[in-house]
């Protein structure tokens, strides 16, 4: 991605964000750490990092086929998993130590299923992630973390303490700080970054180690708070929705002149908005908190679909969005119903929404810039 | 009544208008079948009636699910309904006269059409009007994501937004811990009853119904075991209403377990006097999902044209373990364990692909089959992912195995005659028949 940036920092998040061992993961290697993988914004990473490895969130970025995982998951099944395990597949996911599922969805839980069948990872352990954010549930999901610890500790002889537990929340609540800073700066009339730029530094976070990664932001936000901010621009847009982590795709829509301000999915505002209580007694219980109940949450969480669009409408309101565009991979019932929740409650607000289909890939470009424009037409942009 | 309300129930008094001639036919002519087919539909017509009372008096009901365990209902005295009874209740009879029309207005609703079309057409129903708003609802959110999410918009709706819902949760493992956690969920799921309905759980009328449920289900098992002798005692609507009798109509009735009874008198009658309700069968076939709306144009012809018989199915698969009944823990955790584990549906899709190549396995072995069809449902996207392992497990067991791709709803999706196509071709394919 081309940039006028002073720092180098932007540079490597924009590679960080384009590759899946990028040169902080290389780095890592090469120094004998080891990697985590997960599946899904419900991973406490802080555990991952409190055991001293990397946590790695799982993307399919680059791959074009499925040739191989055809043979494991069906054509009406997303695009995310299916390529995703191509790429595990051909090796190209060597590098993890250890993987981390939850039954996120149908599609996901099911990669965990072929994953143990076919994959020569070390170490995969599924989770169980409640569908509904009550007092109950977080202790359950408490006791799933235990069992994670302690699973962790039996296989590769980590201890994950309190205390590190401890600092690994401050840790990556430093980073959640930072980044809702930058995002704070999106909120003015001309935002210093772009929302294509924005989601290449929140996905990169998934995949370095979070010291390197708070280190980075601080010379970003440097940068950007000398940056001129965007102007020209048609409208103030906003994208939601589940999966994305291609900011090209972002590029594409505000190729059409619209600037994406905000943003409420996976990999952008949801997985900072909040941050963990540092100072529990018990951080594994202040972690399961975070993750059930406090956290803005994904469509998965069927009782927190009130909760979800008053997360959008507050957005909508202080980031002063004039359009929203709902993306979802084909397939994905949770989303797809989500957006018929949402269609119908939009009516009633004064913003429109834009509702496309996408495959994990890039494909469908053009259509997608038709569908983009129209969208800004109607909006009289 | 108001005109919303009378919309509401419209299609339960259609029902009612639709089977009460025919359950006089039946008194009068009985049939081969008739005294197991009248007992069904007279339970289903007399709910259908309560519920109507209900509305038309303000007297308080539920909506329930089929995995929340109808003994607790029954204990408390709660009139409630099913409220994807009418799809079911239409597999079973046939076809509704109005699937076309409801499919085409469901269209218009605005659910992407890859989502599972039975909650597409649930929350069609929703918001056309025809399910009885109910005082309190008891949903669901297992076994995949689409009830998850057809949940979230379904309580959305702005008549059922402010009725009280509750939903356990269910566990993805299946260990002790799971079988307590999901037990304190329906505990809870108690006291939100009481709270909503003003009614208490008296643990000795709980204990009496689930003892009566297990007789019912020890029954089914028993016929189960039967339904292993070749030929097969009998087709498929009588298997499958098995589930739905036990799980919809009410629990702790006496009446039930004669059913059962009398259902298994007859498959013996029939293996005796060697009178397979389906005679000339030639192939048995393991029909691995949910049997579709349109079952009754499909299986007819499978029985004459290839004398092929559902020799096992999803639904009609049993594998409840009974409820020990000796303590108020013990009857949670059995009812737990049922509710998250055993059901159809549930048991297949809800935990790790294992249970798949398990059931397959035992199916295949226990119940002689020649060919397991996977129908592959559109709405079950985890299943879909499992085709190679059920391909694997068939071809190490050395049974034939045949993928559909079909919508259970829709025969637009995949017509029978395509459907039919298709088991043609495999059947010649493999020199069965
Ligand atoms: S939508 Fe939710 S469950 Fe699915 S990947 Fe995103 S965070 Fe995970
Ligand atoms: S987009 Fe939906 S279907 Fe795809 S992986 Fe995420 S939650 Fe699952």
């Amino acid at each position: 991605m081309q940039t006028d940036m002073k720092s180098s920092a932007f540079q490597q998040f924009a590679e960080a964000a384009d590759t899946i061992v990028n040169p902080e993961v290389k780095k890592w290697k090469d120094g004998g750490g080891k990697v985590m993988g997960y599946f899904c914004t419900a991973m406490p990473t802080e555990m991952i990092t409190a055991a001293g490895f990397l946590p790695f969130r799982m993307r399919a970025t680059g791959s074009t086929e499925t040739e191989l995982s055809d043979s494991f998951f069906s054509s009406l099944n997303c695009s995310f998993p299916r390529h995703a395990f191509n790429m595990a597949l051909k090796g190209e996911y060597d590098f993890i130590d250890g993987l981390v599922i939850f039954n996120s969805c149908d599609h996901i839980r099911r990669v965990y299923d072929h994953w143990i069948r076919q994959i020569g990872t070390p170490f995969v352990k599924i989770l169980s992630l409640p569908r509904k954010s009550e007092q109950p549930q977080v202790e359950w999901f408490r006791d799933e973390l235990s069992t994670l610890r302690e699973a962790m500790h039996e296989h590769f002889g980590v201890e994950i303490t309190d205390d590190r537990l401890r600092e690994a929340i401050a840790l990556h609540n430093k980073s959640r700080r930072m980044l809702r800073d930058m995002y704070e700066l999106r909120k003015s009339d001309s935002p210093p970054i772009t929302g294509a730029e924005m989601l290449a530094v929140t996905v990169a976070g998934t995949t370095m180690p979070q010291e390197r990664y708070n280190q980075l932001l601080g010379e970003l936000s440097d940068d950007i708070r000398e940056r001129s901010g965007q102007s020209g621009f048609r409208a103030r847009l906003m994208v939601i929705g589940g999966e994305l982590d291609n900011p090209e795709y972002i590029k594409v829509i505000e190729g059409q002149g619209g600037l994406v301000v905000t943003d409420a999915v996976c990999f952008g505002s949801r997985m900072i908005w909040k941050d963990v209580e540092e100072d529990a007694d018990d951080p594994l219980r202040a972690l399961a908190q975070y993750y059930i109940i406090d956290r803005p949450a994904c469509a998965r969480m069927y009782t927190e679909y009130p909760r979800r669009l008053d997360f959008i409408k507050n957005l909508i309101k202080d980031f002063n969005v004039d359009g929203v565009i709902f993306q979802r991979l084909t397939f994905c019932e949770l989303w797809g119903f989500e957006q018929y929740s949402l269609t119908n409650d939009f009516k009633e607000l004064d913003v429109p929404l834009l509702c496309l289909d996408r495959e994990y890939t890039m494909s469908g470009v053009g259509q997608l810039r038709t569908r983009v424009q129209a969208f800004l037409e109607t909006m009289g942009r | 009544m108001d005109a919303k309300k009378e919309r509401s129930v419209s299609r339960f008094r259609e029902e009612i208008d639709t089977y009460e001639p025919v359950l006089e036919v039946l008194a009068l002519e009985p049939g081969e079948m008739g005294h197991l087919q009248i007992p069904l539909l007279k339970n289903m017509l007399q709910k259908h009636k309560r519920i109507i009372e209900c509305v038309e008096t303000g007297e308080p009901f539920m909506a329930s699910q089929f995995t929340n365990p109808v003994e607790i209902l029954a204990a408390m005295d709660i009139p409630w309904y099913f409220h994807v009874e009418q799809q079911f209740a239409a597999a079973g009879t046939g076809g509704s006269p109005h699937t076309m029309e409801d499919l085409e207005a469901m269209d218009k609703i605005g659910v992407p059409s890859d989502c599972c079309t039975l909650l597409r057409l649930l929350l069609y129903y929703q918001v056309a009007g025809l399910l009885p708003i109910p005082t309190a609802y008891l949903a669901l959110t297992e076994p995949c994501d689409s009830v998850a999410g057809l949940h979230a918009a379904f309580m959305n709706h702005p008549d059922w937004r402010n009725v009280p819902a509750y939903t356990p949760d269910p566990p993805y493992h299946s260990d002790e811990r799971s079988i307590n956690y999901f037990a304190g969920e329906l505990k809870r799921m108690v006291e939100f009853i009481t709270k909503h309905m003003g009614k208490t759980l008296d643990m000795n009328r709980l204990k009496a119904a689930v003892e009566e449920t297990n007789k019912g289900y020890a029954l089914w098992m028993d016929y189960n075991d039967i339904r292993r002798a070749v030929p097969a005692p009998h087709s498929y609507i009588m298997p499958m209403s098995c589930f739905y009798l036990i799980n919809t109509m009410g629990a702790g009735d006496p009446a039930q377990t004669e059913w059962y009874k009398d259902l298994i008198t007859d498959a013996e009658m029939r293996m005796r006097e060697n009178k397979p309700e389906v005679p000339d069968q030639k192939i048995r076939i393991f029909w691995y999902d949910l049997q579709p709306m349109f079952f009754g144009e499909l299986v007819p012809w499978l029985e004459q044209e290839w004398g092929g018989v559902i020799a096992m199915d999803m639904v009609s698969y049993c594998p409840y373990q009974l409820v020990d009944t000796s303590t108020e823990d013990s009857i949670f955790r059995g009812l737990a364990r049922r509710a998250f584990e055993d059901g159809p549906m549930v048991h297949q899709a809800r935990g790790l692909a294992d249970n798949v190549i398990h059931d397959i396995t035992r199916i295949v072995k226990d119940y002689k089959i020649d060919c397991v069809v996977f129908p592959g449902h559109m709405g079950h996207k985890d299943m879909q992912a499992s085709i190679s392992l059920m391909r694997e497990t068939c071809r190490d067991l050395g049974v034939a195995f045949l993928h559909l791709g079909i919508d259970i709803c829709d025969k637009r999706y995949t017509s029978v005659e395509d459907i039919k196509g298709k088991f043609s071709q495999f059947f010649t394919a493999m020199g069965l028949g």
